[in-house]
């Protein structure tokens, strides 16, 4: 439940919240982080305005990760060894009848997570899981616990260094569970694990496991020929698999983005194509061919109706989950081939509030698309590669 | 909570589209009804001449129902959305936003007299212990069998708005169902009656029996609030064992809805057995014993009186 209201209120809050008292006044905030394709910086920029507030150093260049609540930003820095995080600086309270919306400097925070090769990033309801590749180890941490400076942490260590994943739910956490005889490829299963350790249950088949989301009250883990749906049902999360349909082509999700307002998964399934994944129709999967080869995706969390497909061509895409199809495409970028090194600069998306975010790393800019209208706004203008992008914010009141 | 709070805000912009009515036709009227309550309903004053949908089915929660592409798709193609209103479907707006529905979307509680949230919660509320806001009004009207009666006429008038042909056959529909409400109530008035009055106070997960303590006289307490949202505190479970220890309260009940940990642990600790299931705000599946909306009215307050003089 505490997931449900995690995943919840930011939405709510996003949307416009019930009548305040006649002396508090409404503020919008949006923040955005970028980091940088080539140099170890996070810059945070005001998206009211524009302009930069400030630029954090850390080791090494870094993927960027936001907590569900929004008032931390993860910088895993796979190749440094280490995990920074950043005070995003705006935070919400529930108020009942309203939410107060606090705005504070970003700022980096005292607290580092040291191991090899860190990886994923999942926060589930406050209880964040990072694993670390290079020791097949997951660290556990309270959110909270990280904001005040003191995280406790909660390792919860897998029989192998792998390339793996860890999600903390309530009591119980789930981990991947390596390949024992290659265990350079993909891991082959989910391990349900409680406090003390103890496996509870079976190890859950999932060959090929790339690639996780959360969408309300569930949760899908990517395998070779299907997802693993994880269901919290008070006790023990309870697993079934979800075999790709008939009508896909053969081919397999590798990346996973979770609904927002509406239950269902955006997967990518071969080079040109994503698919729509719902996981209570008994037409579970919708494939949405894209023109070129795809660069990056995301969901609206905003307006439920919405996702956003990259493609090579410099066109971001607008696809109706509802309707399955895309119904607006914008060009955006000179192409940028999907040939080469899978890391290389490329584009990404990010949504903050009415403003669709895409990175423009060989150009230095930022472009920025008016949601609601999906036209182009003003670009902005960052130096060096901007990559990799969250978006946090919202409205509320202040007093 | 903030989910409820928000739908609170735009239900104020949602635009209730009158339908323009249509002459006879072939096709049978869409209808989504938002949970399974409220599509029995449905079912009995359309007849055949209704292809109902519903969203939240049996034995589901629809305080914390999450809302799909696929039930966006079916509200699309609706001619009448039925829906209890009062906060009730925390998930309403965004689905009817996503799905862009031109259809009627017709809250039934229109013309019932909502009771406020009970005390208790609203004092953990402003103690911080609790997420609901002032003057929350509990949505769980159908409770009182008197309301379902203005359900079911409004129902009816949905239906005749948006398929004046078929009007006639939705009043007598309506009317025939009436009167097996009429029945259902005074079983339910006999059965409370037979209950000693100090045994009247019983345990239940949520706030659900608001309607139903104000209209048959029966005292329900539970741990969580108006919605299964927000999580029960530790103060409100210590309050509520106190009390079936000081034998204030007569008997103990799991909801089909809700997690049975907390009225569990309330059972353990006082030694009180649970005395069985109430069907709170969804109906049983088929195969169940509140299958419909009178046999659910029927089934609590057997299980209820079965519970409190066995005890």
């Amino acid at each position: 439940m505490k997931h449900l209201l995690a995943t919840t209120s930011a939405l709510a809050v996003l949307l416009g919240l019930a009548a305040a008292p006649a002396f508090a006044e409404e503020q919008t905030a949006w923040r955005l982080f970028v980091s940088d394709h080539a140099a170890p910086v996070v810059h945070a920029l005001d998206m009211e305005t524009g302009k930069a507030i400030e630029t954090f150093n850390v080791k090494v260049p870094t993927s960027l990760y936001r907590s569900d609540s929004g008032r931390t930003v993860f910088a895993v820095q796979g190749k440094g060894d280490t995990i920074s995080v950043l005070s995003s600086g705006i935070s919400f309270g529930d108020h009942g009848d309203h939410g107060d919306i606090k705005v504070e400097a970003p700022k980096l925070l005292d607290v580092t997570f040291e191991g090899k090769k860190p990886s994923h990033f999942v926060d589930h309801g406050g209880d964040i899981a990072l694993f670390f590749d290079g020791e097949g180890v997951a660290r556990i941490v309270s959110e909270t616990n990280v904001l005040e400076g003191k995280p406790a942490v909660r390792e919860v260590a897998t029989s192998a260094p792998h390339h793996g994943v860890a999600v903390a739910i309530g009591d119980y956490a789930l981990t991947t569970e390596p390949n024992f005889e290659k265990p350079d490829e993909l891991p082959v299963g989910i391990r349900v694990t409680d406090r003390s350790g103890a496996t509870v249950g079976d190890v859950h088949a999932c060959p090929d496991l790339h690639g996780e989301a959360a969408s309300g009250n569930l949760l899908a883990i990517a395998c070779a020929k299907g997802l693993l749906v994880v269901k919290e049902s008070g006790g023990a999360p309870s697993m079934e698999m979800l075999p790709y349909g008939e009508r896909l082509p053969a081919g397999k999700s590798t990346t996973l983005v979770g609904g927002r307002g509406l239950q269902y998964f955006l997967g990518n399934y071969g080079p040109s194509a994503v698919v729509l994944i719902d996981p209570k129709s008994e037409d579970a999967f919708r494939l949405i061919e894209l023109p070129t080869r795809r660069v990056h995706f995301t969901v609206d969390p905003v307006r439920a109706k919405f996702a956003y497909v990259f493609t090579e061509d410099g066109q971001l895409h607008r696809i109706d989950v509802v309707a399955g199809k895309i119904d607006a495409s914008l060009k955006l970028t000179e192409p940028y081939s999907m040939d080469g090194h899978w890391s290389d600069p490329r584009p990404r998306i990010a949504v903050a509030g009415s403003r669709i975010v895409v990175s423009d790393p060989l150009k230095s800019v930022l472009h920025v698309v008016d949601a609601e209208s999906f036209k182009r706004g003003d670009d902005i203008a960052l130096e060096g590669k901007p990559f990799n992008l969250v978006a946090v914010g919202g409205s509320g009141e202040t007093h | 909570m903030l989910r409820t709070i928000g739908f609170a805000s735009l239900m104020s912009v949602i635009t209730l589209t009158s339908l323009n009515a249509t002459s006879a036709t072939a096709e049978p009227l869409k209808v989504v009804a938002s949970f399974s309550i409220i599509g029995d309903f449905a079912q009995n004053v359309g007849g055949d001449r209704i292809e109902l949908t519903t969203l939240v089915g049996p034995d589901g929660d629809a305080h914390v129902y999450e809302p799909s592409p696929a039930d966006a798709v079916k509200m699309s193609k609706a001619d009448v959305v039925l829906v209890n209103g009062l906060q009730f479907e925390g998930f309403l707006q965004r689905l009817v936003e996503a799905s862009a529905t031109k259809a009627s979307v017709v809250e039934l509680t229109k013309g019932v007299e909502p009771i406020k949230m009970k005390e208790e919660h609203e004092h953990a509320a402003e103690a911080g212990g609790d997420h609901h806001h002032h003057g929350d009004l509990d949505p769980h009207a159908f409770q009182s069998i008197a309301n379902a009666r203005i359900y079911v006429k409004n129902v009816a008038d949905a239906f005749c708005a948006a398929d004046t042909a078929g009007c006639d056959a939705y009043k007598t529909n309506a009317d025939a169902y009436t009167a097996k409400l009429d029945a259902a109530e005074a079983e339910v008035k006999a059965a409370v009656a037979s209950i000693p009055e100090a045994k009247r106070t019983v345990i239940t997960s949520h706030d659900a029996f608001g309607y139903f303590e104000n209209a048959y006289g029966l005292t329900f307490l539970a741990p969580e609030g108006i919605s299964t949202e927000a999580e029960a505190s530790a103060a409100d479970v210590a309050a509520l064992i106190s009390q079936v220890r000081g034998d204030k309260a007569s008997a103990i009940f799991v909801e089909n809805i809700t997690n049975p940990r907390l009225v569990e642990q309330i059972s353990a600790e006082t030694g009180v057995k649970v005395g069985g299931t109430l069907y709170s705000d969804a109906l049983s599946k088929a195969d169940g014993p509140a299958a419909t909306y009178i046999d659910m009215m029927k089934t609590n307050i057997a299980t209820i009186k079965g519970a409190i003089l066995g005890s």
